[in-house]
């Protein structure tokens, strides 16, 4: 047992923990009420949370790819965890709600660079266009007097943050031990018409002239080939989702053929789950005739 | 009848891109930093925002595992968890007005029935400090004149 604690310890990228710890230092800065409470100036947290991120950042490095994307990257990998920093650390609701609006618009931009472009869209419109705005309407209408006593003090700031860090500590260590080997799946083929089963394999084939360049597969048949190539279980059996070759991963047709093929029932639920919560937040919400707010 | 295979090394196990493990990285302490402001802020409304930085960063993951299987079901799961995170915060916000309402406060310390017996209620404050005070300093006018005597308000005509 100690000789595993030992061995994961020096395992540790020494520049990932300076990283941490200068992360952790930051954050303790600047939160209000933490540790250092006498702090007038919020400028060394800040300097502080920006060289941890840097270091943290650039210990999971590794082959510069191309020029602009890893700038895209460093910026709004930096942006994102600093405005969430900052959002967690503020005094004032309001500037937290615009950090977090910040902070959402720089994962928008990770989610552009890990090719989920209508993600990026939809998250910007429902978070900055929407929840961001009614976040805002409810601090105004339920603070109109100012900054309030709660909001200048935090509880339990070095238990909370030691105990996330060591969270995020050990998420690091296993990504780090896991990452060398990772199955990896190729695309579909083009050529693949997929079809239920056998009986429909043949009829597809009929239908589409014999010779022709579509090649008419069952569904099963390509799990079995998988599974025989790979010696593991099929990774999963939705292979309306799995991206092919002329519609790589985020294309809209792709997208669009996961989420109203295999994820179809899916997609209604959510709709009767989203007409329930409006059902719900109208009966909860204070009504006119019990007062104002 | 062939089919092409579908793996990629001999294998099938290759490491991950370092953009791919460098955005899961940024996923988890997005997620970190969404824990740390949810277990120490007070407010109420910012304890929804810090749920929803969690949520981002899972939302982050989802889709870079996605990328990683070059499959559209993480990028799927992320939409159905924007739906769910719409529906965390509306019926959040009503949950926080009705506290308001019967609180006239967003303190999260107010509402200590539900703990366990032993453990100990952190203090409040004594008041809310001076109104606007930590704002800086705001202009203000000059009071001119006197002030006119106060007069009580007739109570409003019944409907």
């Amino acid at each position: 047992m100690t000789e595993t604690i030992t061995r994961v310890f020096w395992s540790w990228n020494p520049v990932a923990v300076s990283g941490l710890a200068l992360w952790i230092a930051g954050i303790l800065w600047m939160m209000p009420g933490g540790v250092v409470t006498a702090a007038k100036t919020r400028i060394p947290g800040l300097l502080f949370t920006v060289a941890g991120l840097v270091l943290v950042l650039s210990s999971f490095g590794g082959a510069i790819g191309e020029l602009s994307e890893e700038l895209m990257f460093w910026v709004f990998a930096i942006a994102a965890l600093l405005c969430g920093t900052l959002m967690i650390t503020s005094r004032n609701p309001v500037y937290a709600a615009l950090w977090f609006a910040l902070a959402t618009l720089s994962t928008c931009g990770l989610f552009m660079l890990q090719s989920a472009p209508f993600l990026a869209a939809a998250t910007v419109i429902v978070y900055a266009g929407a929840v961001i705005v009614t976040f805002l309407f409810v601090i105004m209408l339920a603070q109109q007097s100012g900054a309030a006593g709660y909001d200048q003090t935090a509880g339990g700031t070095l238990p909370a943050t030691l105990a996330s860090f060591l969270l995020l500590g050990a998420v690091f260590y296993l990504v780090n031990t896991t990452a060398p080997e990772v199955r990896r799946v190729a695309p579909l083929a083009d050529s693949l018409r997929l079809t239920a089963s056998a009986e429909n394999a043949v009829a597809a084939g009929e239908a589409a002239g014999g010779g022709a360049s579509l090649q008419a597969v069952p569904v099963e048949e390509i799990l079995a080939q998988e599974q025989r190539d790979s010696e593991q279980p099929a990774v999963q059996p939705n292979l309306l989702s799995r991206a092919t070759e002329s519609h790589p991963v985020g294309s809209m047709k792709g997208l669009g053929r996961s989420l109203f093929g295999d994820y179809l029932f899916a997609v209604e639920l959510a709709g009767t789950i989203l007409l329930i919560a409006c059902i719900g937040a109208i009966a909860v919400a204070p009504r006119r005739e019990e007062g104002a707010i | 009848m062939e089919i092409p295979t579908m793996i990629d090394a001999s294998n099938g196990l290759t490491s991950i891109p370092p953009q791919d493990l460098r955005t899961l990285v940024v996923g988890a302490a997005l997620f970190a930093i969404g824990t740390i402001g949810f277990l120490t802020r007070r407010n109420l409304i910012l304890l929804i925002l810090c749920a929803e930085l969690m949520l981002h960063g899972v939302s982050l993951s989802l889709v870079t595992f996605g990328k990683l299987q070059n499959n559209n079901e993480g990028q799927a799961f992320t939409i159905f968890l924007l739906t769910i995170a719409a529906c965390e915060a509306g019926l959040a916000l009503a949950l926080v007005l009705s506290l308001y309402r019967s609180a006239r406060s967003l303190d999260i310390r107010l509402w200590t029935e539900l703990r366990e017996t032993d453990v100990p209620v952190a203090p409040l404050e004594p008041a809310a400090p001076a109104a606007g005070s930590s704002y800086g300093d705001i202009p203000r006018l000059t009071p001119a004149g006197t002030q006119p005597a106060h007069v009580p308000r007739r109570p409003a005509a019944k409907k």
